[in-house]
């Protein structure tokens, strides 16, 4: 299926995958902007390694959907499984539903929406980017968290290592609620937002490239 | 990486015919095959048998197959049970036991007989495990014919341990009948702990880590624990990475650990109970009709454990 759908996308093109069944792997790989929909549920990795494209999911995604988005947009109706948005460099993902363990992890850029809650290590070892929450955070959130932001309209349940609360400025906020009502979510009205506290930073060595540049 | 599932029909018709849950387990287990091909198994419980118990055996030895499995009906009858029924495919054989002494009596005699290994004892259940992908595992044992309540299923993809019929799961909690589990993960503190069992009395049959959650489970049950409260208390002794499934006799349960390192998801309907480490496992049951529809499924977070009683 991904060799036909890689043939289909091309600038401008609608694609419409019907009965996707939950399967793993649905539009991978594709730098084309086009527009994919599946009609249902998708499985483990689906929308990753994207380059462009705007993918919607009617239903639930597995495990790691928008592994490693780099621009383009995908919405995920319900629920994902853990990792959503992995590696993420750019681009937005949304997730209208809950969100499993560790989404975010290691993102490196972009935004990530989550309509309902996140789970356990949102956010963990972050690098770049931002990642909204509009309902509750589960425990360890942006743990060991180098940069980037966490705002979240609910709960926390515990903050991770290395993570702190910080004011947040007038404009983030409008800048927050503008983006959250265009995917039409309403409602939430404050956040807090979660940055690193940089007590684990420890650069005092510095990598060969850059004695070289001294 | 291995898979599990299950399922539970909540409402069985007694008087008439159960549902088909070895079909069941196999359409979850085959969707999921990616997750571990080496060996596959099901645990089947609610059967309707003729004996009191349901006695799995396998002889480890091709060329003494014949002899094991007679010895084995052998120390049956010693222990003083009475052999209603007994089937032999290959290696494998399947007794039904009128018996009604200690089941961990006829147990230890079992594992004593030279060359047995013991895959379970129930009352109206049984372990079936073989070696290959689910669809080889139910040509060769009918899998897909056996009635029952509710049951667990595995499919395998071997981390820490050699790849032989025995080291399948499900592994049977000896000597406790119709308690067995399957297990996705990896126990850190395995060595341990089987070391501290064994100086209790417990008989391990293989290096499979999967085997001390049995094991485990058995202890806490003798101790007069319920399921629940022992699942729980699972999630502290156990160290390392598990999703894992139980069944009981009249129960089902899953325990996930504190990492949420593992995959599972949930479904619920009016009659069923479906558990699987993959949405596409739970799809594997839906009749045709509501194969393009949507299905209410859940993902446990962390150091979650849930049971249900039929």
């Amino acid at each position: 299926m991904n060799s036909q759908l890689k043939g289909l996308a091309a600038p401008g093109s609608e694609i419409t995958v019907r009965n996707p069944n939950a399967r793993h792997n649905l539009a991978v790989g594709i730098f084309e902007n086009c527009s994919i929909r599946f009609e249902g549920s998708v499985g483990y990795y689906a929308a990753s390694l994207l380059d462009g494209p705007e993918v919607v999911i009617e239903g639930n995604a597995g495990w790691a959907v928008g592994d490693n988005l780099m621009s383009g947009k995908i919405t995920v109706a319900k629920d994902a499984g853990a990792s959503a948005g992995s590696t993420m460099r750019g681009g937005q993902l949304v997730i209208g539903g809950d969100a499993g363990a560790r989404a975010g992890i290691s993102m490196k850029g972009g935004t990530l929406i989550i309509g309902g809650n996140a789970g356990f290590l949102t956010g963990f070892m972050m690098q770049k980017g931002r990642i909204i929450i509009c309902g509750d955070a589960g425990e360890a959130l942006g743990d060991s968290m180098y940069e980037g932001a966490i705002y979240v309209a609910g709960t926390i349940a515990s903050l991770g290592a290395d993570a702190t609360t910080e004011e947040m400025s007038e404009d983030e906020l409008i800048d927050i609620l503008s983006l959250l009502e265009s995917q039409g979510i309403t409602g939430q009205r404050t956040f807090t937002k979660v940055v690193s506290a940089k007590r684990l930073y420890h650069y005092d060595s510095l990598e060969r490239l850059e004695k070289s540049a001294l | 990486m291995c898979g599990v599932s299950g399922i539970l029909h909540k409402n069985p018709d007694t008087s008439g015919s159960l549902p088909l849950v070895g079909d069941q387990l196999i359409r979850m287990l085959e969707p999921i095959t990616h997750r571990g091909r080496d060996s596959s198994g099901v645990t089947i419980v609610g059967e309707r048998t003729e004996g009191d118990l349901l006695v799995r055996i396998w002889a480890s030895d091709a060329r003494e197959s014949a002899a094991v499995l007679a010895r084995a009906e052998d120390t049956v009858r010693r222990a003083g049970g009475v052999v209603c029924s007994g089937a032999q495919t290959g290696q494998f054989l399947r007794l039904e036991v009128n018996y009604e002494g200690e089941t961990a009596e006829l147990a230890a005699a079992l594992l004593d007989t030279p060359g047995v290994a013991l895959h379970s004892i129930g009352h109206t259940s049984e372990v079936i495990k073989d070696v290959g992908v689910p669809s080889a595992m139910e040509q060769r044992h009918g899998v897909g014919a056996i009635r029952g309540t509710h049951g667990i299923g595995h499919v395998r993809m071997a981390t820490e341990s050699r790849v032989d019929v025995n080291h399948a799961q499900p592994f049977w909690a000896y000597p406790f009948p119709d308690v067995s589990v399957v297990h996705n993960g990896q126990l850190t503190n395995y060595h341990k702990l089987r070391r501290m069992y064994e100086s209790r009395g417990h008989h391990f049959q293989t290096g499979n880590d999967s085997e001390l959650i049995a094991a485990y489970l058995a202890d806490k049950l003798a101790q007069g624990e319920g399921l629940d409260a022992a699942l729980r208390a699972s999630l502290d002794d156990l160290d390392g990475t598990f999703t894992y499934l139980v069944a009981t006799r009249d129960g089902l349960g899953y325990a996930k650990d504190q990492w949420s390192a593992k995959p599972l998801v949930t479904m619920e309907t009016a009659d069923v109970i479906a558990i699987a480490s993959e949405e596409i496992a739970l799809r594997g049951i839906l009749s045709p009709d509501m194969a393009g529809q949507e299905i209410d499924r859940v993902e446990p977070q962390k150091s979650e454990v849930m049971t249900w009683l039929l």
